[in-house]
């Protein structure tokens, strides 16, 4: 126990004597600060003593809790801006030479030498890589609960939960940081490398959230599209003599072309949903940064909470002209719904797994190298 | 081959015979080339210096390696401190310093001291009372509180020492400790080991430094290219190459070759005779036939080798030629060539 506190020390020591660390505590008072001086209205909001009026954002009837506005501000900009970029960015330029100095030869002999194993002192030190993620968060979510309560009147303890989920967002890309650290010896090459695993990742998901919108605005059209193939057949039922092609042609020919479109969404809906479900696959291997982070929004935001929304969504139609007419609202709620209902297992314990797998790999790469 | 034994069969615990380390046959080629160990034998007794000599890349710092579980050797018998080779068990009654160590430079002396302490799993009192007594003993007191980046390499060398003491291990490993020392801490250093030696600690010392081996040492063993080429005490070691010379006036005189191994030289006006023996009494029926001659005698001194001859004598190869430094390397395949 006495060699895990040693090295636990040992890490806020170094970060401590780091300056980019006390630089990024501060930086994180200070958003947190800024959210202190917005305030919400029944016209619109306030930004110290400006006062701004925004019919869209403001306290009135139909408008925006106090409380959901300073829980929105808080996990979109405070977690989703400030904590899982700036300062995860911050955080791995910080964290990113621990490994490689770890392993520097004059450094490592002298704690190989000591009564330790290696995949101890391997895990324990990824361990000790994470403090600077867990101070950081910390610090902000405990002054932004502070922020919430007073500003916002509500005292929300659900807001802590940003701690493990940044924790462990952050966990995913210091384990890649950790072993290229061990494999590379290079703080700028595991750096780098890292950043740029990170961009695979954020890559892959914006593809997949791309295909889920397209394959939900095409479910859309579909579904519009049989209304409208629905309603031009009810439409030749009523009349008489249907097959009279020189009066109700032109209804045919609508029928027609409505049922072609339709097959036609319908073979583009399969072959969207191969590419999705090809998508999903390589997200279901890589950890889900994004999505990790957004559990905190689906924990302390209920869906029904939010300005605008309703639980009986219209449905997409085809207008006179022919023309497909989007229900952009419905189709954000979807989104949004189809996102939620990914079941937090998946999203956490398939990340899980793969830091796992990971670490694994470079506390083997650790145990059997020669330094 | 070796890659697929498990790790743990590479050892075999062997009787330590009052050795502390007894290690044998240690075998270890880095990137399936470089022959940095090719059968290794070594015995350090308990309470003993012994100091390790060798060109550079000879493979000192490898074996000391070995023995820190620092690096894994191909294959090795033989036991430390009575547990098998790679064993963390020992570790935790054994003192490192590295040859280039890399302390961090955001801690202060007392910092690394205590850190190396907390490391050998003491108590937090044991450590502190430690750090200070040893801060003390190497004379860096007043520098306990400074950061390290702050220290001259002297000082990070004396820290290093401390650190290296913190745990009161049975055996002190120290690679190169007086590098970069200036002469009155080398002479403290010197002395310190002797203390240490005196207080029951086995050191093995790994140095170039020759005369300051010579100085501390009980037993010495040199390396070359991966093997060990002497061991023993400097005394058994230059046992074979004592002599005597006697310097008289005028020619060599012709019976000198009659001798067994005397050899005789001119130079200028003298005649330097040299007899193969460290026995005083055995040169004295010489001295007297000089004598008899009417010769002058101008000199009678007995020689022992110097730790550079004896050194220089492990490196040269019965064809007279010195060791590259540096490992063996095995030539690529296809290439035919000396490799790079």
């Amino acid at each position: 126990m006495s060699q895990t506190i040693a090295l636990l020390i040992d890490a806020y020591r170094l970060l401590n004597a780091r300056k980019i660390f006390w630089i990024t505590l501060v930086l994180s008072l200070l958003v947190v600060s800024s959210f202190a001086l917005v305030g919400i209205h029944d016209h619109g909001i306030s930004i110290a003593w400006w006062d701004l009026e925004i019919p869209e954002l403001n306290t009135g009837s139909g408008g925006w809790s106090k409380e959901l506005f300073y829980k929105i501000m808080f996990t979109e900009l405070g977690i989703k801006i400030w904590l899982a970029w700036v300062a995860t960015i911050l955080g791995l330029i910080t964290t990113a030479s621990i490994f490689p100095e770890f392993v520097t030869a004059g450094s490592i002999d002298i704690i190989l030498s000591k009564p330790i194993g290696r995949f101890r002192l391997f895990f324990t030190k990824y361990l000790t890589g994470l403090l600077f993620v867990i101070l950081q968060v910390s610090v902000f979510t405990g002054a932004s609960f502070i922020v919430i309560g007073i500003r916002g009147g509500v005292w929300e303890p659900g807001i802590f939960i940003a701690i493990p989920l940044v924790v462990l967002f952050f966990s995913y890309l210091f384990s890649v940081c950790a072993v290229l650290g061990v494999i590379t010896r290079s703080t700028i090459a595991s750096l780098l490398l890292t950043i740029l695993f990170w961009f695979i990742i954020f890559i892959v998901q914006s593809a997949e959230r791309s295909l889920l919108f397209f394959e939900m605005m095409n479910e859309q059209r579909v579904m519009a599209y049989e209304d409208a193939v629905d309603r031009t057949r009810q439409r030749l039922d009523k009349v008489e003599d249907p097959d009279d092609m020189e009066r109700w042609g032109f209804l045919h020919e609508t029928l027609d072309k409505r049922k072609a479109i339709l097959e036609e969404s319908e073979s583009t809906a399969g072959n969207l949903d191969t590419w999705h479900d090809g998508l999903m696959f390589v997200m279901t291997v890589l950890p889900k940064t994004g999505e990790t982070i957004e559990l905190l929004q689906r924990w302390t935001i209920d869906l029904a909470e939010l300005p605008g929304s309703t639980d009986e969504p219209s449905r997409p139609i085809i207008d006179d002209d022919d023309h497909f007419r989007l229900d952009e609202d419905r189709l954000g709620q979807d989104m949004q719904t189809a996102l939620r209902n990914r079941s937090p297992w998946w999203i956490l314990g398939t990340s899980f797994i793969f830091e796992l797998v990971v670490l694994c790999f470079g506390a083997w790469r650790f145990n059997r190298r020669d330094f | 081959m070796h890659r697929l034994l498990s790790f743990a069969s590479l050892y075999s615990p062997m009787s330590t015979n009052g050795n502390v380390i007894d290690v044998h046959d240690v075998h270890k080629t880095f990137k399936k080339r470089i022959k940095a160990l090719q059968g290794v034998d070594l015995q350090v007794g308990a309470g003993e210096i012994f100091g390790l000599l060798g060109p550079n890349g000879a493979g000192k710092s490898t074996l000391v390696k070995i023995l820190m579980t620092v690096v894994r050797p191909d294959r090795i018998s033989g036991t430390f401190l009575g547990n098998s080779v790679g064993s963390k068990q020992p570790l935790a009654r054994v003192g490192y310093l590295p040859e280039h160590h890399n302390f961090p430079g955001y801690l202060t002396g007392l910092q690394v001291i205590e850190f190396s302490g907390a490391m050998c799993r003491l108590t937090k009192r044991e450590r502190r009372t430690n750090a200070r007594r040893l801060l003390d003993r190497v004379g860096m007191t007043r520098w306990g509180s400074s950061r390290l980046n702050s220290y001259s390499k002297g000082m990070l060398q004396r820290v290093g020492l401390a650190q290296a003491l913190v745990n009161d291990p049975k055996v002190v490993l120290l690679d190169e400790p007086t590098d970069g020392v200036d002469p009155v801490g080398r002479r403290e250093i010197r002395d310190l080991l002797l203390e240490l030696r005196d207080e029951g600690h086995t050191i093995f010392l790994n140095s170039h430094l020759l005369s300051e081996l010579e100085m501390v040492c009980d037993r010495v063993a040199i390396m070359v290219q991966g093997r060990v080429s002497m061991q023993g005490t400097i005394e058994e070691l230059t046992r074979d190459s004592r002599r005597h010379e006697v310097r008289c006036i005028g020619p060599c005189p012709d019976w000198i070759t009659a001798l067994p191994d005397a050899t005789a030289e001119c130079l200028e006006d003298e005649c330097r005779i040299s007899i193969p023996t460290d026995d005083v009494e055995a040169i004295q029926p010489i001295i007297d036939r000089l004598r008899k001659e009417g010769r002058s005698i101008t000199r009678v001194h007995a020689v022992r080798e110097s730790p550079e001859d004896l050194f220089m004598r492990a490196v040269v190869d019965e064809s007279g030629t010195i060791a590259a430094p540096g490992a063996e390397i095995k030539p690529r395949r296809g290439s035919g060539g000396d490799a790079p």
